[in-house]
C-alpha cells in the first residue's frame, strides 16, 4: 500500500515535471519570439558580453551594446582599446572567446554565414589587390556577394565617382594611401550592405578627403543604412554619431549620445594653458587648486595644463586670470568629448 | 560554408590577373624551366653515344625530370600566394564575404592549373618540338594527366607550407628548399639508388612518366606487365599501374592535408 502510494506520487511528479517543462519551453520560445520581433524593429545589433583574449591579453573584455537600425554608432577609444578586435568579431572573421551577438537577427556564434551577406566591411588596414585595377577590385567584392555584371558596373561607376577616385583603370599599386582608403570604402559598399562597418574610415586622409568621406557617410545614413565606425578622432565622432560608446582597455566605459555624454560630464568650460617652463606650470597649478570653481586639473606633456571650471566667463575673468601671471598661450572652449575621455581615463585619446 | 559555386571561377580570375603581374612568379613559372631545358640539352649534347636504354640519349631520359621540376614549382607559387593572402589581410577580407573556403581552394587550383597547362605545353613545345626529346605519341595524354595530378599534389604541399608561415618571403624560401630537396631525394635531378626515393611523389611521377612516354611502345602491355625501373635501370617489383596509384594517393594526401592544416591554422 505504501509502495503503491509512493508509486502514485512518483507518477504525479513525473507528469508534473513533464508539464512544467513543457510550459517552460513554450514560455521561453514565446519570450524569444517577442524579443526577436522587437529586435528586428528596433535593434539590428545586440552584443552580449563579447570577449576576446589573445594569449594573456584581454583585447575585448566583456562588452555589451545595442545598435539601432539606421543609426550611426561610434566606438571611440585610444590605441589598443579593442575597437578593431570588436569590429573583427562582429564582421565574423575573428571568433569570440566568450559571449555572442545578434546581427541582423542571426547569432554570431551559430549562424555567422547568414550574417555575411548583410554586411560591408572597411578594415583598418587597407586591403586591396594591388595588381588589379580599382574597377577590378570593386568588381571582385561584388562577385563574392553574387552580384551580376550590370549591377556591379552601374554601382561601381557611381561609387567611384562619389569617392572622387580618378584612374579607375589603373592598377591599385599606383594609388596613394588616401586613394586606397577611399577605394576600400567603395569596396565595402558595392553590395549595398544593411550594416556597414568602418574601422577608422578617415585614417590617413587629408582634410579635404576627410570632409568628402564625412559627407558621404552622412548621405549613406540618409538611405537608412546602419553604420558602425571606430575612431579616435572626437571631432569625427561628434560630427557623425547618433550614439557613442567610449572604449578603453577592452571595456565600454561610457555610452550615450554626444549631448548625453557632454551633459553628464558636467564640467562646464575648459581652459588649455601652455607655459614656457615647468616651473611656471607648477606655480600656476598650485594657485589654480585654491579656486573653488576649478573642478579638474590635468597635466599634459609639453608644459600644458587642462582645467575644467564652472561659472563661465565670470570665473575666468575674476578668479583665474587674476591669479596666473605668465603663460605662453591660452585656449578657452566648451567641454568636448576629449575632455570627457580625459576625465574617464586620465589620459588623452592619442596616448 | 563548404559549398562550391561560380565564385571559385571569379577567385581564379583574380588570381590569374595577380599572377600575370607578378614578374618573379612568372619567371619561375615560365622562363626558368625553359632555361633549364636548354642547359640540360647543352650539357648532354656531347653525349658520346653510350646509350642508356633502347637507344635513348641521356637528354631523353632526363627530360621527364624537367617536367617534374617545372610542375613541382606550383608548390612554391601556391605557398607564396596563400601566405601572402594571410599577411596582407586579403584572406580575412574574403572571410567577411559570403564565400566558402571551398571556393577559395578551388579557385587556387583552377588558376594554378591554368599556368600548369601553359607550362606543360611550353615544355612540350620546347623539349619535344625544338630540342627533340624522344616521345611515344600514344602515351602523351596519360603523361599529360600524370603531370597535372602531380601539380595538384604540389599545390597541397604549398598549402601545408603556407599554413605555418606568415611571410611570403619565408614561404618562398621553405617551399623552394623543400622542392629542391625532394627533387634530389627522389632522384629526379640525378639518379639516386636509395629506398628514400619511394617516399617522394616525384620519383613515381618521373618513373611512370618516363616509362609511358619514352620507353613504352604498347600502353596496355606496359601497364600490366611492365614494372617500374629505378633510375639506375634496375627493375623493381612495382608494376606501372601501382605507380599511377601512388601518384593519385600522394595527390589526395597532400591536398587533403593541405586544406585541413590551412583551415585549422587560419579559421578563427
Ligand atoms: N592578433 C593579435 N594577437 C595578439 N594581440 C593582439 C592581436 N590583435 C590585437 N591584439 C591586442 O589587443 C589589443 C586591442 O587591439 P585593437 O587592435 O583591437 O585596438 P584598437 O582599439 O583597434 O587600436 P588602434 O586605435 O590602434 O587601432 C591590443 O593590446 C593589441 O595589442
Ligand atoms: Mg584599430
Amino acid at each position: 500500500m505504501v509502495y503503491g502510494r509512493n508509486l502514485f506520487k512518483l507518477i504525479i511528479i513525473k507528469i508534473m515535471n513533464v508539464s512544467t517543462k513543457k510550459e517552460a519551453i513554450i514560455l521561453s520560445s514565446d519570450h524569444n519570439q517577442f524579443n526577436e520581433n522587437k529586435l528586428s524593429t528596433e535593434y539590428i545589433i545586440i552584443v552580449q558580453n563579447l570577449e576576446k583574449s589573445f594569449n594573456s591579453v584581454k583585447a575585448v573584455d566583456g562588452i555589451s551594446l545595442k545598435v539601432r537600425k539606421g543609426e550611426l554608432f561610434s566606438l571611440l577609444g585610444p590605441n589598443g582599446a579593442g575597437k578593431s578586435t570588436t569590429i573583427r568579431m562582429l564582421t565574423t572573421v575573428l571568433k569570440p572567446s566568450n559571449g555572442d551577438a545578434r546581427i541582423a537577427e542571426y547569432s554570431l556564434i551559430k549562424e555567422k554565414d547568414k550574417i555575411k551577406p548583410f554586411i560591408g566591411v572597411c578594415p583598418q588596414e587597407n586591403v586591396v589587390f594591388e595588381a588589379l585595377t580599382a574597377e577590378d577590385n570593386v568588381e571582385f567584392v561584388g562577385r563574392m556577394h553574387g552580384m551580376n555584371t550590370d549591377d556591379i558596373k552601374e554601382r561601381t561607376k557611381i561609387l567611384l565617382e562619389k569617392m572622387n577616385i580618378a584612374g579607375r583603370k589603373k592598377s591599385a599599386k599606383s594609388f596613394s594611401g588616401g586613394m586606397k582608403r577611399r577605394l576600400n570604402i567603395v569596396m565595402s559598399l558595392i553590395n549595398q550592405p544593411q550594416i556597414l562597418f568602418l574601422d577608422e574610415p578617415s585614417a590617413g586622409l587629408d582634410p579635404q578627403a576627410r570632409r568628402l568621406v564625412w559627407d558621404f557617410i552622412k548621405d549613406l545614413k540618409k538611405t537608412g543604412m546602419t553604420i558602425i565606425l571606430t575612431t579616435h578622432d572626437m571631432i569625427e565622432a561628434d560630427v557623425l554619431s547618433d550614439h557613442i560608446a567610449i572604449m578603453d582597455h577592452g571595456k565600454i566605459i561610457a555610452f550615450g549620445t554626444v549631448n548625453e555624454l557632454k551633459s553628464n560630464s558636467n564640467n562646464g568650460n575648459i581652459l588649455e594653458f601652455s607655459f614656457s617652463s615647468r616651473k611656471e606650470l607648477i606655480q600656476a597649478k598650485n594657485r589654480l587648486e585654491q579656486i573653488t570653481d576649478v573642478k579638474n586639473i590635468t597635466e599634459m606633456e609639453n608644459n600644458k595644463l587642462i582645467i575644467s571650471f564652472t561659472g563661465g566667463v565670470k570665473t575666468l575673468k575674476n578668479e583665474i586670470l587674476g591669479k596666473i601671471e605668465s603663460f605662453k598661450t591660452l585656449h578657452f572652449r566648451e567641454d568636448s568629448l576629449e575632455d570627457i575621455f580625459l576625465k574617464l581615463t586620465g589620459r588623452g585619446l592619442r596616448d | 560554408m563548404s559549398t562550391i559555386d561560380l565564385k571559385a571561377w571569379y577567385i581564379a580570375k583574380k588570381n590569374i590577373k595577380e599572377k600575370l603581374k607578378n614578374y618573379s612568379s612568372m619567371f619561375w613559372t615560365i622562363a626558368f624551366p625553359i632555361m633549364m631545358l636548354i642547359v640540360y640539352k647543352l650539357a648532354f649534347s656531347a653525349d658520346d653515344g653510350s646509350y642508356l636504354i633502347n637507344g635513348l640519349t641521356t637528354f631523353d631520359v632526363e627530360f621527364p625530370g624537367i617536367v617534374v621540376y617545372t610542375i613541382g614549382i606550383s608548390c612554391v607559387t601556391s605557398a607564396v600566394m596563400f601566405s601572402m593572402s594571410k599577411k596582407d589581410g586579403t584572406l580575412e577580407r574574403i572571410d567577411a564575404m559570403p564565400v566558402s573556403r571551398g571556393n577559395v581552394f578551388l579557385g587556387a587550383v583552377i588558376s594554378e592549373g591554368v599556368f600548369m597547362n601553359l607550362q606543360i605545353i611550353l615544355i612540350y613545345l620546347f623539349g619535344y618540338g625544338i630540342l627533340g626529346a624522344h616521345f611515344e605519341l600514344a602515351m602523351m595524354p596519360i603523361g599529360y594527366l600524370i603531370a597535372l595530378i602531380y601539380g595538384i599534389a604540389s599545390i597541397g604541399l604549398g598549402l601545408i607550407i603556407a599554413s605555418f608561415l606568415n611571410s611570403p618571403e619565408g614561404a618562398n624560401g621553405i617551399a623552394m628548399l623543400s622542392h629542391m630537396c625532394l627533387m634530389f631525394v627522389s632522384g629526379s635531378f640525378f639518379p639516386l639508388d636509395n629506398v628514400s626515393v619511394f617516399f617522394t611523389p616525384q620519383y613515381w611521377v618521373k618513373q611512370v612518366y618516363l616509362q609511358l612516354t619514352v620507353v613504352g611502345d604498347s600502353f596496355s602491355d606496359l601497364l600490366y606487365s611492365g614494372t617500374i625501373i629505378t633510375p639506375t635501370s634496375v627493375a623493381t617489383f612495382f608494376p606501372i599501374w601501382s605507380g599511377i596509384l601512388m601518384i593519385l594517393a600522394f595527390a589526395a594526401i597532400f591536398i587533403i592535408l593541405g586544406i585541413r592544416i590551412f583551415q585549422k591554422k587560419t579559421t578563427l
